[in-house]
């Protein structure tokens, strides 16, 4: 017997948003965590280069280089399509956000734009970036080196680390602020205790990139 | 001493076909403790009295004098000009239906939001004239009250980029009334109802923490705070049908 889709006509309630919100904040609190231990782990090269090759070698005797890698692509990807829920793709949502921004002269109304508009460039160099990476295994300091000499991925990587740090520390605010983690009063220092902690991982970021271009190969 | 306002005032009406949405100027000598509402009522007396905007009650009460100010959702009532610019730009509250000028209908917004999630006690007891008031303990009446003195203003939804965006998010407002009816007993819904109502993408799960509502909000109704609870509260709820296989 042919069954008719009810859910059609009359909507039953559903637990699913709430399900994917639960899905779009833990993806999001894993991606932050695992972007800030990346960013210390690789800024290891600038006490050393055999501290940063012992750490790679490490990641890769354990295979968490190998397995994990491509989990945290899946997890960026995922993570990528729940929020995408939220981030306007009609020209006619974009035209409404941008104009109400413009008109309201919020700080963390841009932020949420800032967010977005960085969450396509990370899809996209992010990618990029992952790919390059984990097809050329194993991870040396001098490899890395090497890359960021030849000029064009120097300026990738000056593009990417912005765009990364201002994402996951706009993010770490919104996930706190949105799941009442951080209350009225503490939000004015939690912003920018943020803040703060944003400017230090972009600076850790390009002393590491310049780590890696001054870097006898 | 007394400065010279500048108004840059959004003029439109709707129902006439040969008007066309621009902006009129005027300018205004500064009085001590010069209010936006009382500014607009000379420019209407004085300039020009085909000037359209709402008002009733003139001390933030009423909630009819919402609207853009210099770029932020306000009311005008309780906007002192002391404590803006030389120039000041008036617009109507986006997301509601333009009546005219800095007039709009929020009635109609709030009238279907307020049936959208239900906004009234749910009970089965039978109401008896006669008997007492039931008691109830004097913090969680307090609390209570501190959601209750919204007055349906409108500038949280103004404020709200998902609300200007998307038509069918319920905004700050609805979820903070919500919040207001899990709070008291005499409402018997369960979880699972208020979870029908707001645990959607168009109630809290659309929210993205934008929290403009909690930064405009001329009542200061802790916006940020009802909205993190709630957010919590119906993704619990989501959670523990998860496991127990039932809605």
């Amino acid at each position: 017997m042919t069954t008719i889709d009810t859910a059609i006509y009359v909507k039953p309630p559903s637990r699913v948003s709430a399900y994917l919100d639960w899905l779009q904040m833990l993806t999001g609190a894993g991606l932050i965590a695992f972007m800030w231990s990346h960013m210390i782990l690789v800024a290891s090269v600038n006490l050393g280069v055999k501290v940063m090759n012992a750490i790679a070698w490490f990641f890769e005797a354990t295979y968490m280089a190998q397995v994990g890698g491509p989990l945290i692509g899946a997890t960026m990807l995922l993570h990528f399509v729940l929020a995408a829920r939220k981030i306007p793709f009609t020209t006619s949502e974009q035209g409404a956000i941008w104009r109400h921004a413009k008109m309201l002269h919020h700080t963390d109304t841009w932020l949420w734009v800032i967010q977005a508009v960085t969450a396509m460039i990370i899809l996209i160099m992010g990618s990029v970036h992952m790919w390059t990476v984990l097809t050329d295994l194993p991870i040396t300091a001098q490899k890395s080196a090497a890359r960021i000499q030849g000029g064009f991925w120097m300026v990738f990587y000056l593009i990417l680390l912005p765009m990364i740090e201002l994402h996951v520390g706009i993010g770490f605010y919104r996930i706190a602020v949105k799941w009442g983690f951080i209350r009225r009063a503490e939000r004015k220092p939690f912003k920018r205790f943020e803040n703060i902690l944003t400017a230090v991982m972009i600076l850790i970021g390009l002393i590491t990139i310049i780590r890696f271009a001054t870097l006898a190969i | 001493m007394s400065r010279q306002l500048k108004f840059n005032i959004f003029r439109y009406n709707p129902q006439d076909p040969n008007s066309v949405p621009h902006t009129d100027s005027f300018w205004l000598d500064e009085t001590p403790s010069l209010t936006l509402f009382i500014a607009l009522n000379r420019l209407r007396e004085e300039q020009d009295s085909s000037l359209n905007f709402d008002f009733a009650c003139r001390m933030a009460i009423c909630g009819s004098c919402g609207m853009v100010i210099n770029g932020r959702p306000g009311l005008a009532c309780r906007t002192l000009t002391s404590d803006l610019p030389g120039e000041i730009t008036l617009m109507p509250l986006p997301v509601f239906k333009l009546v005219g000028d800095l007039a709009v209908d929020t009635g109609t917004w709030f009238r279907a939001t307020n049936e959208k999630i239900e906004s009234w006690i749910h009970t089965d007891q039978e109401f008896d004239p006669e008997a007492l008031e039931e008691r109830m303990e004097n913090d969680l009446a307090n609390s209570i009250f501190e959601l209750e003195r919204c007055i349906e203003c409108g500038c949280c939804v103004a404020s709200c980029g998902t609300a200007n965006m998307r038509a069918d998010f319920v905004g700050a407002f609805a979820l903070n009334r919500v919040a207001r009816f899990v709070m008291d007993p005499r409402d018997k819904r369960s979880d699972a109802d208020y979870f029908e109502v707001v645990g959607t993408d168009q109630g809290i799960f659309g929210c993205m923490g934008l929290l403009a509502c909690e930064d405009v909000c001329p009542r200061k109704i802790p916006l940020q705070d009802q909205l993190g609870i709630l957010r919590r509260k119906m993704g619990f709820i989501g959670l523990k049908n998860l496991f127990r296989r039932k809605v």
